[in-house]
């Protein structure tokens, strides 16, 4: 048996739905139910979580998360769906240290909320960018510029004219 | 077999070497006229005195370490004894741009680094050249079409090379020297600041 039917069947109640992400076995969780489902992944052994991954499919969020033990050398993806207007979902920090940055990543480009996460703030884009550049919305159109600040810190404007040679 | 014997006598092509300090400066191809005053025991140079700065500038350029993406690893391969660098008198990567007259923009050039890059640049005293290596540098390349890469390094600071390639082989970047090479060869004094050209 698969660790995702395994999942199943201990969960019965927040496994919606099972089946094969590529060749990994997939399984969608209630968004409820995230934090209890990691927990019983994590005593399954799944014990490093190697990627979230945001995606926006215009009608909903998508966020996917890959597991991997090193005890069963087995892979396992969990996914859960959201709310394209209001997309939040519980962090798994608690759980997987390493989800920290990931989650912190899919915050500056998907613009995806985690609650309960210890420090959410962008971690690629300075703060003040606009936007979150990987959503389907995203506004192309309107380039935007950083400059260093007195104290080293990056400003973000859409008026380069401190950067550039000409306009 | 009888051993090929070489009358050394009858070979005259090759060239004598520069002993004195006229031939050295005639040498160089880049002195138009040279005189000898007998009586003074010293050289008076009939030429402009952009020539030898040229001269002088083109020999020994130092690069100033930086490189931002995978073409610096090219930078690298340029620098080693492989293709080395050092043949152009610029085997010396200053740590401080303030020892630096040339600066290679290796890789791309995103939007938070580019006030960093520009900053480097200004840091520079003048004399100073830039080569921008790399599609990113040149055009954004690949990410001419992203939100957080910069489209061409020349929007912020001026470029005096473009060296095409993604990235471009050793071989490619020594052609951009001798390029930059050649345009100083050709520059005024002054140049940099307008008063000639």
């Amino acid at each position: 048996m698969n660790p995702a039917e395994e999942l199943k069947q201990a969960l019965p109640g927040s496994v919606m739905s099972t089946g094969m992400q590529v060749d990994k076995p997939l399984a969608v969780i209630k968004k409820e139910e995230l934090l209890a489902a990691a927990a019983k992944v994590k005593e399954m052994g799944f014990d490093h979580l190697s990627v979230i991954t945001g995606i926006d499919y215009t009608d909903r969020f998508e966020v996917i998360y890959n597991l991997f033990s090193y005890k069963k050398k087995e892979n396992l993806v969990l996914k859960v769906i959201l709310d394209h207007n209001n997309p939040e979902v519980d962090s798994l920090t608690s759980l997987w240290k390493g989800a920290n940055w990931l989650e912190r990543e899919t915050y500056d480009l998907v613009g995806i909320k985690f609650a309960g996460h210890p420090n959410l703030v962008r971690i690629l884009l300075p703060e003040g960018w606009n936007g979150h550049p990987l959503r389907k919305d995203y506004d192309m159109d309107t380039e935007q510029f950083v400059t260093i600040g007195e104290d080293g810190e990056d400003i973000v404007s859409t008026d380069g004219s401190n950067l550039l040679r000409r306009k | 077999m009888d051993p090929v014997t070489i009358d050394t006598t009858k070979i005259s092509t090759i060239k004598k070497k520069p002993q004195t300090a006229l031939e050295k400066l005639e040498d160089t191809g880049l002195i138009h006229t040279v005189l000898s005053a007998k009586d003074r025991k010293g050289l008076i140079l009939l030429t402009t005195v952009d020539q030898i700065f040229n001269w002088a500038r083109l020999s020994s350029l130092w690069p100033v370490t930086s490189g931002l993406a995978c073409c610096a690893i090219e930078m690298m391969g340029v620098a080693m004894a492989h293709h080395d660098i050092a043949r152009f008198g610029m085997e010396i990567f200053r740590a401080s741009p303030r020892q630096a007259d040339l600066m290679f923009v290796a890789g791309t050039v995103t939007k938070r680094m580019a006030p960093r890059v520009k900053q480097l640049y200004e840091m520079m005293p003048e004399p100073k050249w830039v080569i921008s290596v790399g599609s990113c540098s040149n055009t954004g390349g690949p990410y001419h079409e992203s939100y957080s890469v910069l489209k061409g390094v020349d929007l912020i600071i001026p470029v005096d090379v473009y060296i095409p390639g993604c990235p471009p082989r050793p071989e490619a970047w020594l052609y951009g020297v001798i390029q930059l090479r050649e345009k100083i060869k050709n520059e005024g004094y002054g140049a940099k600041w307008g008063i000639n050209k």
